[in-house]
């Protein structure tokens, strides 16, 4: 048997480092401050649940000053550079609070504009992004063009002055609230679908500029945009010309994990847990007493344990320099099918007090489960469908021929 | 937090492969679907290079108390369909023994199974769903016990040279080492043909000394015993539901229909992922509960979600590899069916998947 020489000490830990369990409770003590009544009530409002209202930008400049935008940038653009397992246990702890960090502003569009913009990008836009001043909203789907985003028709024509832009996007989402527009388009009608796409800075006070809000099913907002003969300079190219592809599937991974991170999911499931186990029912039984309301706690638990080591073993994949794309697939379908799972048991276990609405009596834990489960569908299709995570999969984990 | 194996990890990983690759034929392993289904010569060549000492200390010649290091053998046992039943033995008395016991003469058994001699346990008694109140009862008196009742599935009992026993007493539990020669075997025939007996204690009478614990540790050992005979049978699991999936992507890369391999179809290889995503889940919970068992004797609720993500995994996968290979999947000819009916039996032994979930829910909302 090949053993060596002297046994090393088991070193394998499954769990976090001090160093990052002291981030931890460093980020939870910081946002506790960070979260004010008024912020809370806010973020109540049906308006305000996805960010953009006067409270959420104060703590947003906060964050700023404070430097707790700019994870993931690298340190000479300003950023603190944090490593993935980091950055994961910041995501982590945001979303326990419920705040919604603009995570696609912070995280995945500034530190491109940081690395790829103009001069002028760099200066106005990475820095006041980083400061917290500054929004953007995700101009990728269109009506025609969702999974099969490359397939993209928004044009943006080159001419003297610039880029002549023209189209219509999908499910921008925070365009009401956002500075500017994170803009997929075509500038290559010749090449392949994916080869003649670039990115563009797109301010929503151009007059070319409108949009028609759509209401979903879990009351958050999201927009329909127009864009009608929109001239931006060249300096509102991001990258080379039709180099955006690269672009938009450079973060996907990172942003897949944030998803699907099981922070928010073992939250409600400790509190759905601490009030089951205090909430009287007939003949002075408590429901944590009923064997099917264990049963229902039981699946949840070992649903969010599997959760947690499938997402720390990829940010320690991503930490190690590697790519799996199976894994980031297994992660993305996995989490979102059993947030679905979760909310339902949860749900079940509280019974009909879980249809009542926020505002209604007799409501419990502020709604949450009431509106999860409405906005929890999203995660299935959105973020890269699971149909095609689960092609992936066969075909990266499994070696599976192509499906057509 | 650290993913990575250590490096002997890999190397142990490696070798395991080739030797069960060579030993475990189809040949082979068709003379024991008949037989007892014991591969003496295959115990040997472990035992000969060191094999039956991972996750036991070095003192003894062991690889270091890892159990880490154990859940590669039975996932490679698992892999392989190799004819060897060695969780009663290696899993549960050799650990069991080597965390409690702090007599000599209960320690020289555990060179005993380094060398390749069968120690095996009787734990589980019919028709008891609680195995940490065993029902066989020792009467004390003095210094000695008088052990009467039933245990069964004992693995290998038939040329086990001792049994480690559960039982109750006025001292509470007790794990007790019984001369196999005392005891009324007889051999039970299940679904994997995996050789199980049952093992009849008529008033049988042995000495205090053969408690492997210190006085008032017998329930904390048991309970060890339990969580280390679930965890290392989730790496068992483990190891059969990734050769199963591997079955699966193999044959349907290659078996064609309506002029394509199946395995393009996405009906056919979404099925095929979900196996895989039900496969890494195994794979980490199990590793988790392995690793915190080293460093914490009593690690239920890990132990309880490995072996319910091993039921679970074990029903899907199976299921999907016999849909998937259609006939081909239930010939015996091939290769799958002895894998489904391991699976079965992985399934179902150390609680069901709904058994364990009724516990862990028990465990989770005590204390609230």
């Amino acid at each position: 048997m090949p053993i060596e020489d002297e046994i090393l000490v088991v070193e394998m830990l499954i769990q976090l480092s001090p160093k990052q369990a002291k981030l931890k409770a460093e980020l939870q003590e910081y946002f506790e401050g960070l979260i004010t009544p008024a912020l809370k009530s806010e973020l109540n409002d049906p308006n305000h649940f996805e960010g953009g209202g006067p409270e959420f930008k104060k703590a947003m400049r906060t964050m700023g000053v404070d430097g707790w935008i700019g994870l993931s940038w690298k340190k000479e653009l300003g950023g603190k550079e944090l490593s993935p397992i980091e950055q994961y246990i910041f995501v982590e702890t945001v979303m326990r609070t419920g705040f919604p960090f603009p995570f696609l502003t912070t995280e995945s569009v500034g530190p491109m504009i940081a690395e790829h913009g103009s001069d002028w990008a760099k200066e106005e836009i990475a820095t006041k992004i980083l400061k917290g001043e500054l929004f953007f909203g995700i101009g990728y789907s269109e009506p025609n063009s969702g999974t099969d985003l490359a397939s993209l028709q928004t044009k943006a024509i080159k001419d003297a002055d610039g880029y002549l832009i023209n189209g219509q996007k999908m499910w921008t989402s925070l365009a009401n609230v956002s500075d500017y527009i994170w803009l997929a388009a075509r500038t290559d009608f010749e090449a392949k679908n994916h080869k003649g796409i670039s990115m563009f800075i797109v301010p929503t006070d151009d007059p070319g500029f409108s949009m028609t809000a759509i209401n979903t099913l879990g009351d958050v907002r999201t927009n329909a945009t127009f864009y009608d003969n929109i001239r931006v300079p060249e300096t509102h190219l991001v990258g080379q010309p039709n180099q955006g592809w690269s672009l938009i599937t450079s973060q996907l991974n990172l942003e897949r994990l944030a998803l699907v991170n099981h922070g928010p999911v073992e939250e409600l499931y400790k509190n759905v847990l601490k009030l089951a186990a205090t909430t009287k029912i007939n003949n002075d039984q408590y429901l944590t007493d009923l064997s099917w309301v264990k049963n229902n706690f039981a699946q949840v638990y070992s649903g969010i344990e599997a959760l947690k080591l499938i997402c720390w073993k990829q940010t320690w994949i991503m930490e190690s320099g590697h790519l799996n794309m199976a894994e980031a697939s297994v992660a993305k379908v996995y989490g979102s099918e059993f947030f679905i799972q979760a909310y339902r048991l949860l749900m079940e276990i509280m019974g009909e007090l879980s249809l009542l609405k926020n505002d209604s009596e007799l409501s419990i834990l502020n709604a949450k489960l009431e509106r999860i489960y409405r906005t929890a569908s999203i995660l299935t299709f959105g973020g890269g469908t699971n149909e095609v995570q689960r092609d992936i999969i066969a075909m990266a984990g499994l070696l599976m021929p192509r499906t057509r | 937090m650290d993913f990575s194996e250590l490096s002997h990890q890999g190397e142990i990983r490696d070798s395991l492969d080739k030797i069960l690759l060579g030993h475990c034929t189809p040949e082979n392993l068709k003379k024991f679907d008949a037989a007892l289904k014991h591969d003496e010569d295959l115990l040997s060549l472990l035992a000969s290079q060191g094999y039956l000492g991972l996750g036991i200390n070095e003192t003894y010649g062991g690889s270091g108390e890892n159990l880490y290091d154990l859940g590669i053998l039975f996932e490679k046992l698992g892999f392989h369909a190799a004819p060897l039943s060695l969780l009663g033995c290696l899993a549960e008395v050799a650990q069991t023994i080597q965390k409690f016991s702090e007599h000599e003469s209960h320690q020289a058994l555990i060179s005993s199974i380094l060398a390749g001699d069968i120690h095996t346990s009787a734990i589980l008694e019919p028709l008891n769903q609680d195995p940490e109140n065993p029902l066989t009862r020792a009467q004390i008196n003095g210094d000695q016990l008088t052990i009467t009742g039933t245990k069964y599935l004992s693995e290998l009992a038939s040329i086990s040279k001792s049994l480690l026993v559960s039982v109750n007493s006025d001292e509470g539990v007790l794990l007790v080492l019984v001369d196999t020669h005392q005891t009324n075997i007889s051999e039970l025939a299940t679904t994997a043909n995996t050789p199980t007996f049952k093992v009849d204690f008529e008033d049988i009478t042995i000495n205090r000394s053969a408690i492997i614990h210190a006085h008032g540790r017998g329930l904390e050992a048991l309970r060890y015993l339990l969580q280390t005979s679930m965890v290392m049978r989730s790496y068992l699991a483990l190891g059969i539901t990734e050769k199963m999936t591997a079955l699966i992507a193999a044959y349907t890369s290659e078996r064609e229909q309506f002029g394509r391999v199946i395995g393009s179809f996405q009906a056919v290889s979404h099925r095929a992922a979900d196996c895989f995503i039900d496969l890494e889940c195994l794979r980490l919970v199990s590793q988790q509960a392995a690793i915190n068992l080293n460093t914490n004797l009593d690690c239920e609720n890990d132990a309880l979600v490995a072996k319910i993500w091993a039921g679970n995994a074990c029903h899907r996968i199976s299921y999907s590899a016999q849909h998937l290979h259609g006939g081909v999947g239930v010939d015996k000819d091939y290769v799958l069916w002895r894998y489904c009916l391991l699976a079965k039996e992985c399934e179902l032994i150390n609680g069901s998947a709904s058994q364990n979930i009724d516990r862990l829910g028990l465990n989770i909302t005590a204390n609230q």
